[in-house]
């Protein structure tokens, strides 16, 4: 089930545009990699990349200690899920068929489901807490719920490597914490999970390494509590926040300082 | 099976058990109306025992049962290829007809009447290539230009368009086989034979079986290749042999019957609206669906006040089909990401 990924120096070019260069990242089993920065850092672009749906120029990526493309797409399908918030819509689907959808990497049937995929989708949705979605239509879920659903659908896979790109997003606080908290467990399991994160003080919290990607290239990387600094939000975000580690939660309090608006432009929106 | 919930399974069972009802009767109405008209015991009498009036026997089994027989192919395979080109461009609203593939299967069909000296079985072959050609490059089109599912509408009426022009040429140079070709593009079982029937299924159904066979893989592939393929699918080479194999089968009965539009579109939606888009249920129900349809629009064609003069089947099936796209357009259009 343990299972290394090894990002080695690789360059992603999108029409004439470089995305990023030279990016290096590892991740072991049991082990939770968060990749923070800034919007348009290319966070998602490299779940892209090691889901292979996008191809890189040069560099390797390296699951279980075989190059990815390698893999056949059934193989990389056992090894690799992603979740990718890009979801196709056009035609209604219930929430229980897009996770058993997860469960096709897996199965022998051809045409049903098998009792032990039905189980396994049950255990998606109910580990997220979620089975009350269950028989939902898709497409009439909250942001939040689609979420949840598309994680569960991942977690079907039942993969060594989990990706996901901004699991929290949409979630309250309550499942955002539960979210948090299944992935920690999944990686104490001894599953590598991967996600990009724009909550800093829950990647602190629940990751061992994080990886700060800013403007296509890795501009720190190791612990939370080493790497999330005051220098580090202003360098990369831009933002003056006074960043406090608690001792007795062992939790990061990160407080931005407010700013007043410089900009004149403003007034025209009055 | 055990997966699905028991509201969906009520309103599967009474989908089933009221297509059954309705196909059955279509079917028997199907068989006694016509020139000479059959009371049920006379159509009975007429297929078990071999002594009966042979006249009517031989219109009985010789004309009106192919004949019904081949439009329920018909419909079977445009119900299931209309779902399956619908599946395969994540587009709602594709159909054979709209995407310009039928125009391009007429053309193909056309010009092999015309050219002298091709064998018969050139027609289903001219009309497959030209269907195929032009749903490509109408999928193409759309994909060149970044757009959506209207934007491949756009493209399929584009494609469609500009063959049906050639094709009004070609009819135009070709005036003494123009009749002919007229006849085919009205679309008509009235010619279909127990032939017809065989060559049309031999052809078809493996197509047809083999794309039921997929449809859980087909429901992957609504998902786009890239997240099929994170799913372990081969969606490329899954979604282009299944494009194939749908073209081949609606070549392989339209080159005898005809140009008959919108079943394709309507008949998955019919199942979609009822039981969700899951294609283990949409596929199959979507052709006997077809089935069902072609045969009720067959039995309009032989208005029994007026035997002689027909009306093209192409057409009665427009005319059911239109109303039911534009009733999709606007009232789901914004469902379809439009």
């Amino acid at each position: 089930m343990a299972c290394n990924l090894v990002v080695d120096g690789i360059r992603v070019e999108i029409g004439s545009c470089k995305i990023f260069d030279n990016i290096e990242i590892r991740v072991g089993g049991g082990e939770i990699l968060a990749i923070i920065g800034p919007n348009g850092s290319g966070k998602t672009t490299l779940l892209k990349c090691i889901s292979r749906t996008i191809s890189p120029v040069s560099g390797e990526i390296i699951v279980c200690g075989r190059p990815a493309r390698e893999y056949s797409n059934r193989e990389y399908s056992k090894t690799v899920s992603a979740m990718l918030p890009q979801w196709p819509s056009g035609f209604s689907m219930k929430s229980y068929e897009i996770v058993l959808m997860g469960c096709r990497n897996q199965s022998t049937g051809v045409w049903w489901e098998g009792e032990k995929e039905l189980e396994v989708a049950r255990a998606a949705l109910g580990v997220l807490n979620a089975m009350d979605l269950y028989e939902r239509d898709f497409d009439t879920l909250s942001s939040g719920e689609q979420r949840k659903v598309l994680i569960a659908k991942s977690l079907a896979q039942r993969t060594g490597i989990i990706l996901l790109d901004e699991p929290v997003a949409y979630l309250d606080m309550k499942h955002k914490l539960e979210v948090m908290t299944v992935l920690r467990a999944l990686a104490d399991m001894g599953k590598t999970v991967l996600v990009t994160l724009h909550e800093i003080d829950l990647a602190s919290k629940y990751c061992e390494n994080v990886v700060v990607l800013s403007e296509g290239k890795v501009v720190a990387a190791g612990k939370p509590r080493e790497v999330i600094t005051s220098e580090l939000l202003s360098s990369v975000y831009g933002v003056e926040a006074v960043v406090k580690w608690d001792e007795e939660i062992d939790y990061p309090v990160i407080v931005p300082k407010t700013g007043r608006l410089q900009r004149g432009e403003i007034s025209c929106l009055m | 099976m055990h997966a699905q919930p028991v509201n969906k399974r009520l309103r599967l069972s009474l989908y089933v058990i009221t297509l059954s009802i309705f196909f059955s009767l279509a079917f028997m109405i199907s068989v006694m109306i016509g020139t000479m008209q059959l009371s049920p015991f006379e159509v009975a009498d007429s297929i078990i025992n071999p002594n009966s009036d042979p006249v009517a026997r031989s219109i009985v089994l010789g004309y009106r049962i192919p004949r019904i027989l081949f439009a329920s192919l018909t419909g079977f395979v445009l119900g299931v290829s209309g779902g399956v080109i619908q599946t395969l461009t994540r587009n709602p609203l594709a159909d054979p007809y709209i995407t310009g593939m039928s125009s391009g299967a007429a053309l193909g069909a056309a010009i092999a009447f015309v050219v002298p000296f091709l064998p018969y079985y050139a027609v289903p072959i001219m009309a497959f290539l030209g269907g195929v050609s032009m749903l490509l490059l109408s999928i193409f089109l759309a994909k060149k230009a970044g757009a959506g599912p209207i934007g491949f509408i756009l493209a399929g009426v584009a494609v469609g368009t500009f063959a049906s022009a050639i094709l009004m040429v070609v009819l135009a140079l070709a005036s003494e086989k123009s009749h002919g070709i007229l006849y085919w593009l009205f679309g008509s079982f009235s010619t279909s034979t127990w032939g017809d029937l065989q060559t049309a299924s031999a052809v078809s159904m493996p197509a047809i079986i083999f794309a039921l066979y997929k449809a859980r893989d087909l429901n992957i592939l609504l998902l786009g290749e890239e997240h099929a393929a994170q799913l372990g699918i081969d969606s490329r080479r899954l979604w282009l042999l299944m494009l194939l194999l749908s073209s081949l089968a609606v070549s392989a009965c339209v080159s005898f019957c005809g140009i008959i539009g919108f079943i394709g579109l309507v008949a998955p939606h019919m199942v979609r609206l009822t039981i969700g888009s899951d294609n283990r249920f949409v596929l199959p129900l979507a052709g006997f669906t077809g089935s069902l349809l072609i045969v009720i629009a067959d039995n309009i064609v032989r208005n029994p006040l007026n035997p002689i003069a027909e009306m093209p089947v192409g057409s009665v099936t427009s005319m059911i089909g239109v109303p039911f796209f534009v009733y999709l357009l606007i009232k789901k259009g914004k469902s379809f990401g439009m």
